[in-house]
């Protein structure tokens, strides 16, 4: 059975489908996450007093995949499977493409890949995600409650999030074996269907 | 191999993920255990107890419920985070609570944070969430604190 893959993309509980197409959400003109362009200064937050540890966040690469072919498995949990057929990585840390064909989204429950990634210098680093998919009334402002939107609405903003494990080899990538990693994701459907995922590196 | 063209994607704009600082989870667990593994070691540490106060969640540790059961890296003192355990809720909910990240030798500890609440109670809001998390730990790695933040 073939599907819309953004009918998979939901992970975590309680959560309605991702209506396809229902809202702008998805179109790259109605990008709703904050955008901060390309530079690469960390970003840190606080907590609520001081003593509270701060965390901080700096971009290190992206990578658009394209997802091809969307099949279902009817086991008792059903479980998916969508190639990972290629893309371009681009980045401050790492340059170079998705391994045409390598691996694929083989979701069970929520986003579950596996593929690999070429860097520029020839070096493969196996890449496995997880994600967590929500939607939510509106985009989310700081110091502001976000609410969920109800099954039957169209949500304001989808927030999808992955943390993703590397293998890489010994050498330049090694970094990436030993480094926490979380990234946003975007799909869009225009002008080629695919999605987008910008990693950075948890200081 | 199959080969692939690259199609012209378009402008490609940087989506940034914004830290919400959520709340400190103040654990307290066992003396550790390591051994060599065929897959080279394993790093073992029971969960005794712990708890979170805050506007979000208020749970305690539910004690002995699992803990820390990480993999080393070989030759360089990383340990891969891989811990499990449960909370339970001032209401009585019970929450599971997963860490996946890096312990390294310079003090580095981070981890993701998966939680599973119940969607009919006032927990629901962790879940479907990606917690980043920064860890601060006592010499004697028996104290850690975990500090949430929401990745939005």
């Amino acid at each position: 059975m073939d599907f819309d893959r953004r009918e998979m993309l939901i992970g975590g509980g309680g959560l309605a489908l991702m209506a396809a197409g229902s809202t702008g959400a998805n179109a790259r003109s109605a990008a709703s996450d904050a955008v901060t362009g390309a530079g690469t200064e960390p970003m840190w937050f606080g907590g609520s007093e001081p003593s509270i540890p701060r965390a901080g966040l700096r971009w290190c690469f992206s990578v658009a995949v394209l997802f091809a072919q969307r099949t279902m498995v009817q086991s008792p949990t059903p479980r998916g499977f969508t190639w990972a057929a290629g893309g371009p990585i681009w980045g401050p840390r790492l340059q170079g493409r998705v391994l045409p064909y390598s691996g694929a989204d083989y979701y069970r429950n929520g986003f579950y890949t596996h593929y690999m990634l070429e860097a520029a210098d020839g070096a493969l680093i196996h890449i496995h995600n997880r994600g967590t998919s929500r939607r939510f009334k509106a985009p989310f402002t700081p110091g502001m409650p976000l609410e969920p939107a109800q099954r039957d609405e169209p949500a304001g903003w989808t927030r999808f999030r992955v943390s993703p494990v590397f293998e890489a080899p010994s050498g330049p990538h090694e970094w990436m074996n030993q480094t926490l990693i979380v990234g946003s994701a975007t799909i869009f459907r225009e002008p080629i269907d695919h999605t987008e995922f910008h990693y950075f590196e948890v200081l | 191999m199959r080969d692939f063209k690259i199609p012209d994607l378009g402008e490609m704009k940087r989506q940034d993920v914004v830290l919400d600082y959520a709340f400190q989870l103040k654990a307290r667990y066992d003396p550790p255990n390591a051994y060599r593994s065929a897959k080279g070691g394993r790093f073992y540490q029971a969960i005794i107890g712990g708890t979170v106060r805050s506007p979000r969640l208020n749970a305690d540790v539910y004690a002995d419920s699992g803990g820390a059961f990480d993999t080393l890296q070989v030759g360089n003192g990383v340990r891969n985070i891989n811990a499990h355990f449960m909370l339970k809720a001032e209401n009585g909910d019970y929450i599971y609570v997963e860490h996946v990240g890096y312990h390294r030798p310079d003090g580095y500890y981070r981890v993701i944070a998966y939680i599973d609440a119940p969607t009919d109670g006032p927990y629901d809001w962790l879940n479907g969430t990606t917690f980043v998390v920064t860890a601060t730990e006592s010499s004697d790695l028996r104290d850690v604190v975990f500090s949430y933040y929401v990745a939005n």
